[in-house]
Formats: C-alpha cells, sequence, structure tokens
C-alpha cells in the first residue's frame, strides 16, 4: 500500500512558491549562521572590554571596531562566495567585499551579503567560458591571475557602486526601524516575523534580515532590540507550557522534552509542529511576540550580538551590563502573553477529547 | 519515485534549513539507532544535501525544498522532532531490509 500523501495535516505541505521563499532564505541565513560564533566572540569582547563594559580594557577594547568593521562582512563575503563558487568563489567573494567595507562608513553586512556571492558567480562564469581553452601547463597561471582580476575589479566596483547604494539602502531601514521603535510600533513586526518562524522561515528572517540591521545598530549603540524580535524564546515556551497543561493528552509527556530543547537549547523548530497542529495557536505566538517585543521597547531592551540560539543561555551571554531586568521582562511578558493565549485557545484542555490529536500518519512505506 | 531498499541503505542525511539545529538534534538520535547496522548519519542544511545522497530525513515543512535539491534521494518526512514515527520506519526498513519510498 503506497499512501504518497497520508498527512494529516495540510499546513505541513509546502507549496512550490513557499519552498522558493524557504530556499532563497536559506541562501541569506547561510551566509551569516556558519559565521555566528565569530559575532559572538565580538558581542564577548564588546561587552567585556569597552569602557562602560564588565572589564574595560583599552587595548583589548581596540579589537571590536576592526572585528565588526572588516571581519564579519569579510567572513559573510567569503562564505558567500564559496557557496556560489566552492574556494575560489570563497576567495574571489572576500576580495570584493573589501570594496564595499572600504568604500562606506557602516558594517557593510548586507553589502557583503550581496558582494561575495555575485563576484563568485563572475568567476565562475569566467572559469566555466575559458574552462577548455587553457593551454596545459598554464592553469594555475591563468586560475591565479582570473580570480586575481575578478576579486579586484569587485572590490573597485564595490567602493564605487555597490558600497554607496547599500550604504543608502542600511540608512533608510535603520531610519524605518527607528521610526517603529520610537513610535512603539516595533511589536507589529510579530505579526509577519510569528508565522513565518513557523513556516521554517526563521533562520532566513532572523539572520537574513534582522541580524545585519541590528548589528549596525549594535555597533552606534551598544544594542540593538532587532536581535530579539525573532529569537526571544518566550513565545514559544508559552505555548509549550500550554500543550503541558492544556494540550490534547497524547501531547502532553512530549512537552518537557520540547521545553527543555527550546528554552535552554535554543532549537526553536522543535515547537513549530505543535503550532502546525493547530494552527490557531499562532495567535498566541503573535500575540506573545508582540507583548515581548512592547515591553522591551518600553524598558529599552537590547543585546550586544546576535542570541544564536535563542536560547535563555545565550540571551544571558549577550545581554549588556545592566540591560538584565528589560531583557529578562521581555522574555516573561511574552512567554505568559503566548500561555494565556494558547491556554484559552485550548480551552484550558477541556474539549480535548472530541478533537483528540491525529498522530501523523506516515509518508513512508516499508515492505511491500 | 525514487526507493531504496533498507538493506542497501549505508548513509543517512538529516537536513533542516540551517543545518545547525534540529537537524543536529535528530541526527544524534538517529546515529544511537543506526550505529549497529553499520549506518552513517550526517546532517546538512537543505541547500547542500549531497547528490548521492540516499536517504533524507526532514520535516515535513522543508520536504519539497528537500526534493529539489536531491530528486534522486528517498526523502522521508517527519513532523515531530522526538519520537516520530518516521524515525522507527527508517529504522526497521534498515534492519529487516523493507523498501523505502519518498
Amino acid at each position: 500500500m503506497v499512501m504518497p500523501d497520508a498527512t494529516v495535516n495540510k499546513n505541513l505541505e509546502g507549496t512550490g512558491a513557499r519552498a522558493r521563499v524557504q530556499k532563497f532564505g536559506g541562501y541569506l541565513a547561510g551566509m551569516i549562521m556558519p559565521n555566528i560564533a565569530a559575532f559572538i566572540a565580538w558581542g564577548l569582547l564588546t561587552a567585556l572590554f569597552i569602557p562602560d563594559g564588565w572589564l574595560p580594557n583599552e587595548k583589548l577594547a581596540a579589537l571590536v571596531g576592526p572585528t565588526i568593521t572588516f571581519l564579519l562582512p569579510l567572513l559573510i563575503g567569503y562564505t558567500g562566495g564559496r557557496m556560489v563558487h566552492g574556494q575560489r568563489g570563497a576567495v574571489v567573494g572576500a576580495v570584493a567585499t573589501m570594496g564595499v567595507i572600504v568604500g562606506t562608513d557602516v558594517p557593510m553586512f548586507l553589502g557583503a551579503m550581496i558582494m561575495g556571492p555575485l563576484a563568485a558567480y563572475v568567476i565562475k562564469l569566467v572559469d566555466r567560458s575559458i574552462e577548455d581553452k587553457v593551454p596545459s601547463g598554464f592553469e594555475m597561471l591563468i586560475d591565479n591571475f582570473s580570480a586575481g582580476i575578478v576579486g579586484g575589479l569587485g572590490a573597485i566596483g564595490g567602493v564605487y557602486a555597490v558600497g554607496p547604494v547599500v550604504e543608502r539602502l542600511v540608512n533608510w531601514l535603520g531610519d524605518g526601524v527607528e521610526t517603529l521603535v520610537d513610535n512603539n510600533l516595533l511589536p507589529l513586526a510579530s505579526i509577519l516575523v510569528e508565522p513565518a518562524k513557523v513556516l521554517f522561515l526563521n533562520n532566513a528572517i532572523n539572520h537574513g534580515v534582522l541580524s545585519p540591521l541590528g548589528a549596525v545598530e549594535a555597533e552606534e549603540a551598544g544594542k540593538s532590540i532587532l536581535f530579539m524580535v525573532e529569537s526571544n524564546p518566550g513565545p514559544g515556551l508559552g505555548i509549550l507550557l500550554a500543550f503541558l497543561f492544556f494540550g490534547p493528552r497524547a501531547m502532553r509527556p512530549t512537552a518537557p522534552g520540547a521545553i527543555i530543547i527550546h528554552f535552554l537549547g535554543g532549537i526553536h523548530e522543535i515547537y513549530f509542529p505543535y503550532i502546525l497542529m493547530k494552527p490557531v495557536l499562532i495567535l498566541a505566538a503573535v500575540a506573545g511576540g508582540a507583548a515581548g517585543l512592547l515591553t522591551g521597547t518600553i524598558l529599552d531592551a537590547g543585546l550586544v550580538s546576535p542570541a544564536s540560539p535563542g536560547s535563555i543561555f545565550a540571551y544571558l551571554a549577550v545581554t549588556p551590563k545592566g540591560g538584565y531586568f528589560p531583557v529578562l521582562a521581555a522574555i516573561v511578558v511574552a512567554a505568559a502573553v503566548s500561555f494565556v493565549v494558547a491556554s484559552l485557545l485550548m480551552g484550558f484542555g477541556r474539549g480535548t477529547k472530541e478533537e483528540e490529536l491525529h498522530r501523523p500518519e506516515d509518508e513512508v512505506v516499508v515492505g511491500d | 519515485m525514487p526507493t531504496v531498499n533498507g538493506s542497501d541503505v549505508k548513509k543517512v542525511v538529516i537536513a533542516c534549513d540551517a543545518g545547525m539545529g534540529s537537524s543536529v538534534m535528530v541526527a544524534s538520535t538517529m546515529k544511537k539507532k543506526l550505529k549497529k547496522y553499520d549506518v552513517t548519519v550526517e546532517h546538512t542544511p537543505v541547500n547542500n544535501i549531497p547528490p548521492d545522497t540516499q536517504v533524507v530525513l526532514c520535516h515535513a515543512g522543508l520536504a519539497e525544498r528537500a526534493k529539489g535539491i536531491a530528486p534522486e534521494a528517498v526523502i522521508v518526512p517527519f513532523q515531530v522532532f522526538m519520537g516520530d514515527p518516521a524515525f522507527a520506519k527508517v529504522e526497521s526498513a534498515i534492519k529487516d531490509g523493507g523498501t523505502l519510498e519518498s
């Protein structure tokens, strides 16, 4: 018996468009996520050694500026290039990224996310076009110089063309975010972010969009609330707690393990299936996320670098000195609101008999 | 429709969006289960599933993407990250030589 489409829950089926958006988002996040450790190193160095940090140290604080200006964008450009054309693409991408860095005054994460893959794509085309035409024995000479020349030209293009355009764009986006924050409108972001998260666009949104913008803000202001928009573990915690107390009986025993993995381990994916099984719960996630952001905006919360994964431990590690109350308040409020809303939506456990959860059937067929 | 016999499976790939979070978690539990059958388990971002992969386990929300990246592979979707029946299915197919198909 073949059951090609036995998923009870239609919400899980990706449409073509969704898969395409996910894939594009995957590329954006794929440039940032392998380098998160470097962001964290930068965040920790900043939190420790800047003049109002834990252990002010002028000599070590000198690491902070060059790390965010040069190291992080270069790593992003390098990784982006590698995704397109392996090691050669990585090198050319990093060289070209140097152009957008030098040509502008803001940290060039978005510029690196454009230049890295773009320059790698150019050298890929060049490689393909001269592939069969290189005389024997000249391969190394031609390989090195073609990549060097493309990288150099990319850097020049970065200084004069891409850099200024991206800088303008980053400033606009920054102004837009500032307007949202100043008018307490940032919570509206949850209306988009929370549903997108559950559709596995979590990394795309957080690391493709919010991390680069947040890093620019953090460089100026010492912290950014943008790092908390997607990664706040509060809304997911509230939903899992609601499942623990009021969810379908078959699901309740799975909740404690999921809570540990989600809240302590920071793997948010663990709670997505719970929402996908009962999609109305997305309202709880939105309400929790928005409440957390409103709390964070009012109390002036922020993190010094991306909290990745979105674990409470990662949060505490990248919270600036003296900023614990606002950050923790944003998490607690988000968890409480999402718990209450999710519990209401599940009728506080009444009626679970009628809608006893369907265990997902398998799409796999074993044996014949 | 790609199919594979469980006894021919040498490697199972667990894919998630970033290849750093949930796939690593699932991979570490599957590794323990499949070790005794001499099957290796790897984790990877969906976008980087190796083209010669035989079996991919990934969340149902990512299955279509996985299909696009590795059309030759058997894609086994799962819905929950712990204790999903799909994990047991893959294990028993490998143990008893049953057929897996996407």
